[in-house]
């Protein structure tokens, strides 16, 4: 769900761009009430959702910071520490290690996701008998329970037992150790979240090519321009506001993995496969170090905080993008 | 085919003007729309074939699941798998927890959201649109940044290891729900909300009774949103609970799977345990489903 709620909600089309942007027009007007009364009668419909962003939001990001800044070991009171924590994490716990590993992930997932998304996308844009239904199978993994998914993946991978060495073994393959293999531990994880994900982008690449002007494609044909053509001069390029955000959610959402490597391989073999996230949990809720985990938390933040401003930046400015139609 | 595709208005009549335009004969089109079906066959076997996987070894003994491939279904209905995970493995326990956090979070989420949204869209208050502002400013924050802070809270108010603990995070409303629900809102003629409040409505009748009933599309989707981020979540649950009574299905899974080493019958049993209510409003809601994502990426 995550990916979910880091998309911007600038990004309104056609459906509604009346009221472009974040803000505009209201309509329910309360004219002669004085302010505080209008207040006190809105105040009871906010309270809840309020205390709810205040506490469980807004307050955790300032306290993350504060810390982030102290030695907090749970066992023993906190004290100040400084930005100790910051060095510590290079010097001691490899983060440069664990961002290293999380980009590596990210580089494996994401290009591989998108081309596949948009692949199906272009494949399910028609109105053949059947699209629906081809649509709906391939969003299932999306809903599916990650930690679940996983289970039924480490089997699948699994050397001896799993589907996928018993296949290879048919055409007389011995096939790697998979999960337990440094080499193709990550590989294997990347492959599972793009088998999560791929429906669930695809869907935004197939709402983006049906706001295409069909006349587009028939000018197009008119002037003899083949479907390979068509594709890269016509959707691809209006596709571009579509392409940019699902691979910023993508990349963001990618950032923050956890369920998948937590089941399937623990940060191992080794710590081939240990991102920030899952480098976050251990180092907060196994060694009890939350000092030095809110630190990497930070890190974390600030990576994908540069994600989201520039997703922000560059869809605050398309509120009203519109294809001549 | 990817021509074909993307000028989407072929529907598969025998007279189209494009694929004459483009030159095709009769029979290059049939394969055409042939490889087309192959592949996206193809890729939902993909799909689907771990799922199909799953469901066979779960009905079979570990004796067969040592000694057979995969692909091979069961030869009987054997329940023994599941029935050692309900009795023995929690998993009956861990169902409960599961659907009392869910619904729970969900029913408050849910709720919370439609009040706030409806503040933000139909009301005029000061302040209204800085707190707004805060709001979306929020969704900057991503879910694992605040788990640390959130934990030391909790700790800090004895919640560990209690049901609480588990969905008061996100009981009461979420920014993103808010914003779908407040464009959705928005949307809804003036006049009738007008008309409302000269026959002497409140506003919280007005919401309930004229709101709520004409914004069933968001409604929905903010529920299956919400409904399917409870059953899913792991981190949360993981960090705040460790007693086995307070597990819910994913916890109790990715414990009881690495205590089960290769005892693959009962941990894909319970991966079945837990998918399968997912799959049931999966398949009651499809359409909606869909739409549902539709709706959250268009506005």
């Amino acid at each position: 769900m995550t990916r979910v709620v880091s998309s911007l909600p600038t990004r309104s089309r056609s459906a509604n761009r009346k009221k472009s942007g974040v803000m505009g027009e209201t309509t329910g007007d309360h004219v002669g009430r004085s302010g505080l009364q209008a207040f006190l009668g809105a105040l009871p419909f906010i309270t809840p959702s309020f205390v709810g962003v205040t506490l469980f939001l807004v307050i955790p990001v300032i306290a993350l910071f504060v810390i982030s800044l102290l030695n907090y070991s749970l066992l023993t009171p906190a004290t100040a520490a400084g930005f100790e924590n910051y060095i510590n994490i290079f010097r001691y716990d490899d983060a440069a290690h664990s961002l290293g590993v999380t980009v590596y992930y990210v580089l494996l997932n994401i290009p591989l996701q998108t081309i596949v998304a948009l692949a199906l996308a272009v494949m399910l844009n028609s109105k053949r008998r059947g699209m629906g239904i081809y649509r709906i199978l391939y969003v299932a993994p999306y809903l599916s329970t990650p930690v679940a998914t996983a289970v039924i993946w480490y089997w699948v991978f699994d050397p001896k037992l799993g589907a996928v060495n018993a296949l290879l073994a048919n055409v007389g393959i011995t096939g790697p150790q998979w999960l337990s293999s440094a080499q193709w531990a990550m590989p294997v994880v990347a492959l599972v979240n793009i088998w999560q994900y791929v429906g669930y982008n695809m869907l935004f690449f197939l709402a983006g090519l049906q706001a295409i002007p069909k006349q587009l494609y028939e000018a197009a044909q008119l002037d003899g321009a083949g479907p390979f053509k068509q594709f890269f001069r016509i959707s691809l390029p209006l596709l571009n506001s579509t392409t940019l955000f699902v691979l910023v959610t993508g990349v963001i959402g990618s950032f923050q993995v956890f369920d998948t490597l937590y089941v399937l391989t623990q940060g191992g073999p080794g710590n081939s496969t240990e991102v920030l996230n899952l480098k976050i949990y251990q180092v907060a809720f196994v060694d009890f170090r939350l000092g030095e985990a809110a630190a990497m938390s930070v890190l974390l933040f600030g990576v994908i905080l540069i994600f989201s401003i520039g997703q922000f930046l560059f869809f605050k400015n398309r509120t009203t993008y519109e294809y001549s139609a | 085919m990817t021509g074909r595709a993307l000028s989407a208005r072929s529907a598969g009549t025998a007279a189209d003007p494009a694929t004459s335009r483009a030159g095709l004969s009769a029979g290059g089109r049939a394969i055409r729309i042939g490889a087309l079906y192959l592949i996206l066959t193809v890729m939902a076997l993909v799909f689907l074939v771990p799922y199909l996987l799953t469901l066979f070894a779960s009905l079979k003994p570990i004796g067969q699941i040592f000694s057979e491939p995969a692909w091979i279904p069961p030869k009987s209905l054997y329940l023994a798998n599941f029935r050692y995970d309900f009795v023995s493995g929690g998993f009956l326990r861990y169902l409960a927890n599961t659907a009392l956090v869910t619904v729970a979070l969900t029913l408050g989420q849910v709720t919370f959201s439609v009040m706030a949204a409806y503040a933000f869209a139909r009301l005029h208050f000061p302040g209204r649109d800085k707190i707004f502002w805060l709001y979306l400013l929020t969704l900057m924050v991503p879910n694992a940044v605040t788990i640390i802070p959130l934990y030391t809270m909790m700790r800090m108010g004895h919640l560990l290891n209690t049901y609480w603990a588990i969905f008061l995070p996100y009981v009461l409303g979420a920014p993103y729900t808010i914003f779908l629900m407040r464009q959705f809102f928005r949307n809804i003629p003036q006049e009738v909300i007008d008309a409302a409040r000269v026959d002497g409505c409140s506003e919280w009748r007005i919401l309930a009774r004229i709101i709520v009933p004409l914004s069933k599309p968001v409604i929905v989707t903010a529920t299956l949103i919400a409904f399917v981020f409870g059953w899913n979540n792991f981190l949360w649950p993981l960090i705040v609970t460790n007693s086995q009574n307070h597990y819910v299905l994913t916890t109790g899974l990715a414990n009881f799977q690495s205590n089960m080493n290769s005892q693959w019958n009962y941990s894909l049993a319970g991966s079945v345990i837990t998918l399968l209510p997912l799959g049931v409003i999966f398949a009651i809601f499809q359409r909606h489903i869909i739409r549902s994502i539709s709706i959250t990426q268009i506005r």
